[in-house]
């Protein structure tokens, strides 16, 4: 191998012009899907049905349904918002943060993972509405003079959670339409079909590619990144101070915030990674999302990795440097206790599998990638569910010590919300444009003008 | 390539330069020997406060070079022996650390076996927390940063003549390495100088305050050199106001982070109200140290924030150096802060002494020395860098 | 072309980039004002080729985002600490630290939303469909791969041979005349809009009524309110005499509750001394409750001439000579056990505030009969406090 590091890596491989751009982007908008496409929307179909009967069956005979007792009050249900939340966390990473810090890879990606991060809102938002267990006095969570003339109570943590969870979905959907309207406007000027033409203009809202447009809209887009990041952080901190806020061992820690931002990145990415490797191979993208971009995300995959290992690492040396009997009881019943495989299964996906990614052949080697992306996803799943019932199946009291068991009923949900994000994302595939067009345009080679800085009098 | 060449020529530093370095070692060293022999007690915490700060610019600055290396990134190539060059100080750590060596009794209570004894909770972590094996650590964090400040600038100094790409394939696999390796040994750092000064006292994110601290305050020294020897005509010609333009938003990234670390270790700790973490706040909430606190939110957050929230901030030169100066000092207002009140123990009242800023004079006339020196041996910007032609390039 | 038609501008296609740029420095430089560059991605430098400076709609974020921080932190710290207060966690009614992440959620989400509805409807004024330049084949050039640059006819210097002369110059490929739509009439009483209208109407006022009419009234799940338990005051089979409650054990008492000991005797031969001392507060707690209580008839003095209009037996004077010379104990006797036409008032009022009523009626009765030197000492009294 032999990198020539006075050149920047080309972005867009195959010579492809602006105009081939277009059309490999707009392809699966202008044809007709075939038969392995609703094979798979089928299958993610039915697994959303699967979930709606059982959050059906949740809503009709109440949250008993589930394996929740006391005193494991929040299982499944949390857990699977705090994951979801988490794979919400990439696409703004990578449309945000990786904006801010200039680089350009991103852009081939960006459009992709924005859509997971909206879909997965979706689905980390439905959790902690059906996990009340009245889902029709949500409405109270809004802080508006109501009947009961009482406000929100804005000291707890799952009110920040409401704040912090419906300003990300929004800010999020706001970032991905100012992204889509050049798009909307260049697919307005391609389509033949007058139905097509009509939706387009609607949300294209009659951009005209002008420069003296593009002047704000620029600005404002990295006004909405740096808006964003500082929001994505929060996010996951807010959801991490549900934990942190409270006295019990094992959740009072301040590493919190960091660990699961952290940890949310890690997951968000091994999720884009997950879906990249399909659909780059199904739509023919591989010369627009090349090996070298899935090489970058696999790296941060593994720094975040590293990050989420670090914190394992310092709660289980703080507990025993502490010296208080709890932190350390609970450190030891994570790692030994009844649920240690599922420590374990933690552990080992998410701080021992990545660091395969140490070595460039397994970064760029896809099968390996996606077994390791998948492991992450599981593990960090599990990562959630330890620390969320580890800390509450023992008590203070042994007394008051018991075991959480998931029903039929807690699974389906989980799948569901996997029918729902799939098929979501399936959707999405079809109907909009994969790779945001304005922007990759603008990174192809010879795009933008040969000199200019500096050398106005050249 | 010819614009590399006509854009740098190398230069030594004016006398100047020396003279002022030379000029605060002096006075700094003599002030600081009196101040031991009036109050050796005090005189360990203020020496301990300069300490952690030197460190922080000197080992941040390494931490700034292994990132950019790691990161590929271009436009600081430009800039990057100015972080060498203050990672050079490295090797004064050994010596720098010795004083504090021969006051660990007035620094450590955990270090006094008749106040540990009976004590269960120091008891319990008296495996980690004891005199030996914190030497150990101490010297063995300082080696570890030492071989991979040797390997890397080693690689980078030889690339000046050779222009061989391997060497910057070296540095990456290094720098990667040492990534996780300044992690944990950060980490360890501020365990040890710092948490351990209030025994009983834990926080799971302490690693990670001092982190942000750290490249914070480094960052700031590397503008504020990079400004300043850019003016004079150190630097190469090409370098312009886009590059201050990103110095400026990573300080001001850092200042936003530094706050959000900040903020949720208060915050959980406010929210959690245990006692066993809660009086570490409550010490910095007494008495005067209400308003060292309150001041410490203003100035290294809210100042900095706004100061350089702008895009016209972030490429105003003035701006830029105002501001470094100004992270500089909050940086050891912060390490104040973090160690000071570890002293009044005692229930003693607390007042500040001439002793608390004599340090500082040391520590910045060794950095300033050690600067000159390096300058005067290597070129300040890395000519043979295949990087460097990318980053004179980089436009916004 | 048509002559019905007007000119809106004059445009010019090129193929690269570097094209544009040197064409929209050259432009600027020829004086022209109304005119504009279309490139289907933003291209580095051209806002300095155009003559532009840097766009000031950060301003609108920085304003929007303040307002919405202090807004909702005044809002928390109205609704949390003045509107109702809640104590929670023992934590302070304005909890500055907890109320951090919901202004920083608010500032954000003011500031993004001021931020995207500003560019769009203010700077863009946008949604535009009926742009001249739309559905051009220009429009889909520059939308694709091409770059283009318009001169508007509106433009002070604005002359079409002249202007068609200068983009040639400029090296465009191709140069296309872009005329104003005509204005299409819009017909309200055509049929389908009509139809359109009515489906419309019937939709909404459909939803509407399901909504207010069947929706709301929908039950969610209410088995925890009529649950298999015993409640009182309910009937039971589990026990024979059919009563849900039970009466408590023979000769017990409940736990702080001492039985009164002359209960249902009609004049005791010795009464309970009052334990109260008339401090002021104890006058003011027995006012209350005699007002409240006693007043409706016994009148608001104690007079026995109540507010009643003889609806009711009119209560007696509570300044007879009878009452006056009556113990303490009497007194509180009688609000314990009732007298006469007057129920007992113990299930209402308190203990202490039987004793309180007790007191103030021994008020009332020294106003109704007072005496010089009584009068003197009030006045001494204000007097002094003038002075004071």
């Amino acid at each position: 191998m032999s990198l020539d590091y006075s050149k920047e890596l080309t972005l867009v491989q195959g010579n492809m012009t602006m105009a081939d751009l277009d059309n490999a982007i707009a392809k699966p908008m202008d044809t007709k899907p075939n038969k392995n496409y609703f094979i798979a929307l089928a299958f993610t179909s039915s697994l959303l049905l699967l979930g709606v009967i059982a959050v059906s069956l949740t809503f009709y005979y109440g949250i008993g349904e589930w394996g929740n007792n006391q005193p494991v009050g929040w299982a499944f249900d949390i857990t699977n918002f705090v994951f979801w939340v988490g794979i919400a966390h990439a696409g703004t990473l990578i449309s945000a943060i990786l904006y801010l810090l200039r680089q350009k890879w991103r852009t081939a990606i960006s459009r992709f993972s924005e859509a997971m991060t909206i879909f997965a809102v979706i689905c980390a938002g439905i959790f902690p509405i059906i996990h009340t267990g009245r889902p029709w006095l949500a409405g109270y969570l809004i802080p508006y003079p109501n009947a009961m003339q009482l406000w929100p109570n804005f000291v707890s943590p799952l009110v920040w959670d409401v704040f912090a969870v419906s300003t990300y979905f929004i800010v999020s959907l706001l970032f991905w339409y100012v992204g889509l309207i050049p798009d909307f406007a260049t697919l307005r000027d391609r389509t033949v079909s007058k139905i097509k033409k009509f939706i387009y203009s609607l949300f294209s809202l009659g951009w005209r590619h002008s420069n003296r447009d593009w002047r704000h809209y620029e600005k404002v887009y990295m006004i909405l990144a740096g808006l964003a990041t500082p929001l994505v952080l929060s996010v996951h901190t807010v959801v991490s101070f549900d934990f942190a806020t409270s006295v019990l061992p094992g959740w009072h820690s301040t590493i919190f915030p960091p660990y699961f931002v952290a940890g949310a990145i890690f997951s968000g990415f091994a999720m884009v990674v997950t879906a990249l490797v399909f659909m780059r191979k199904v739509f023919s993208l591989e010369n627009i999302i090349t090996m070298d971009h899935l090489d970058r995300m696999n790296k941060i995959i593994l720094l975040t990795g590293s990050m989420v290992g670090y914190a394992y690492l310092m709660e289980f040396f703080i507990s025993w440097y502490s010296g208080v009997p709890t932190e350390q009881y609970v450190a030891i019943n994570r790692a030994f206790g009844p649920y240690a495989w599922g420590y374990w299964v933690m552990v080992s996906c998410n701080s021992i599998f990545p660091q395969l990614f140490w070595f460039r052949r397994f970064r760029r080697s896809i099968p390996v990638m996606f077994i390791v992306v998948v492991l992450v996803n599981v593990g960090m799943w599990f990562e959630r569910f330890i620390i969320i019932v580890t800390s509450l199946h023992r008590d203070f009291l042994p007394s008051s010590w018991g075991m959480f068991y998931p029903t039929w009923v807690d699974f389906s949900i989980l799948f569901g919300s996997f029918g729902l994000f799939f098929t979501l994302v399936l959707l999405f595939t079809r109907t909009l444009p994969v790779v945001t067009m304005s922007e990759i345009k603008g990174v192809v080679e010879g795009a933008q003008p040969s000199h200019y800085e500096g050398d106005h009098n050249a | 390539m010819s614009k590399i060449e006509s854009g740098y020529n190398k230069k030594s530093l004016p006398n100047s330069v020396s003279k002022i370095g030379g000029t605060l070692l002096a006075i700094g060293l003599l002030l600081g020997i009196a101040g031991f022999l009036v109050d050796s007690y005090r005189a360990s915490y203020a020496y301990l406060v300069s300490f952690i700060f030197f460190l922080s610019i000197a080992v941040g600055s390494l931490f700034l070079v292994a990132l950019e290396y790691a990161a590929n990134a271009d436009w600081s190539t430009p800039f990057r022996r100015i972080s060498e060059f203050f990672a050079a100080s490295l090797p004064l750590l050994l010596i720098l650390v010795v004083p504090l060596f021969f006051n660990t009794s007035n620094l450590f209570l955990w270090s006094h076996a008749g106040y540990v004894h009976g004590d269960k909770m120091l008891e319990a972590k008296s495996a980690y927390l004891n005199t030996p094996f914190f030497m150990v650590r101490v010297i063995a964090i300082i080696l570890l940063w030492l071989f991979f400040y040797w390997m890397i600038t080693k690689n980078s100094r030889k690339q000046d003549e050779t222009k061989d790409q391997v060497l910057t394939k070296r540095n990456i696999t290094l720098s990667v390495i040492f990534i996780p390796v300044f992690a944990i040994t950060i980490t360890l750092t501020a365990i040890d100088w710092i948490m351990s000064l209030e025994s009983k006292w834990f926080s799971t994110i302490f690693g990670v305050y001092l982190f942000a601290g750290v490249v914070w305050c480094s960052l700031a020294a590397l503008t504020f050199s990079a400004i300043k020897l850019k003016e004079n005509g150190y630097l190469h010609s090409a370098i312009k106001e886009d590059h201050y333009y990103s110095l400026g938003t990573l300080m001001f990234a850092f200042t936003a982070f530094w706050g959000y670390i900040a903020f949720s270790q208060y915050m959980l700790v406010w929210y959690g109200n245990l006692p066993e973490e809660t009086f570490w706040f409550m010490q910095r909430w007494d008495g005067g140290w209400k308003f060292v606190s309150i001041l410490l939110i203003i100035t290294h957050f809210i100042v900095p924030f706004f100061g350089l929230l702008s895009y016209e901030a972030k490429t105003n030169v003035k701006r830029l150096k105002f501001m470094s100066v100004w992270i500089l000092c909050v940086h050891f207002l912060d390490m104040y802060w973090l160690i000071m009140p570890g002293m009044s123990r005692n229930n003693h009242a607390y007042s500040f002494s001439w002793i608390d800023f004599v340090f500082p004079l040391v520590f910045i006339g060794i950095l300033i020395l050690v600067f000159n020196k390096m300058a005067e041996k290597f070129n300040l910007v890395p000519v043979g860098d295949p990087k460097l032609q990318r980053g004179l390039n980089f436009h916004l | 072309m048509p002559d019905n038609k007007k000119l809106h501008s004059v445009a010019a296609l090129f193929n690269s980039v570097d094209e544009i740029i040197s064409a929209a420095k050259k432009t600027t430089a020829a004086g022209y004002k109304k005119f504009d560059v279309n490139t289907p991605y933003p291209v580095h430098g051209m806002d300095r080729a155009m003559g532009m400076g840097q766009s000031k709609i950060g301003f609108v974020t920085l304003f929007f985002g303040l307002f919405g921080a202090a807004f909702i932190f005044l809002f928390m710290w109205w609704s949390f600490a003045v509107s109702y207060n809640i104590v929670v966690g023992g934590k302070p009614f304005l909890a500055v630290p907890a109320f951090i992440p919901i202004t920083f959620e608010t500032t954000v989400l003011f500031a993004a939303i001021a931020t995207v509805v500003g560019m769009l409807a203010v700077y863009f004024k946008l949604p535009n469909n009926s742009h001249p330049l739309h559905d051009t084949d220009y429009m889909k050039a520059v939308s694709g791969d091409k770059f283009g640059l318009v001169i508007e006819a509106e433009d002070k210097q604005f002359d079409k041979a002249k202007v068609i002369e200068f983009l040639k110059g400029l090296g465009a490929y191709k140069i296309e005349d872009i005329y104003y739509p005509e204005q299409e009439k819009f017909r309200m009483f055509e049929p389908k809009f009509l139809l359109f209208l009515a489906i419309v109407a019937v939709a909404t006022s459909g939803l509407t009524y399901v909504t207010l009419n069947k929706l709301m009234y929908i039950t969610p799940f209410d088995w925890m309110d009529f649950q298999s338990k015993l409640t009182a005051q309910k009937g039971s089979n589990m026990f024979a005499n059919h009563e849900g409650m039970r009466p408590p054990v023979e000769g017990t008492v409940a736990r702080g509750f001492i039985p009164y000991p002359y209960k249902g005797q009609p004049m005791p031969v010795e009464v309970l001394s009052n334990p109260t001392i008339p401090t002021k507060q104890i006058l003011e707690l027995g006012k209350g409750k005699f007002l409240t209580f006693c007043s409706p008839c016994h009148g608001n003095f104690g007079e026995g001439e109540s507010r009643l209009r003889g609806q009711f037996p009119v209560g007696p004077t509570l300044h007879s000579d009878k009452i006056i010379n009556y113990p303490d104990g009497m007194i509180y006797h009688i609000i314990t056990n009732g007298q006469n036409a007057m129920p007992s008032y113990a299930p209402q009022i308190t203990r202490h505030e039987r004793w309180a009523i007790v007191d103030y009626i021994r008020v009332l009765q020294r106003a109704q009969n007072a005496k010089e030197s009584d009068l003197k000492a009030v006045n001494k009294e204000s007097v002094s406090n003038v002075q004071n």
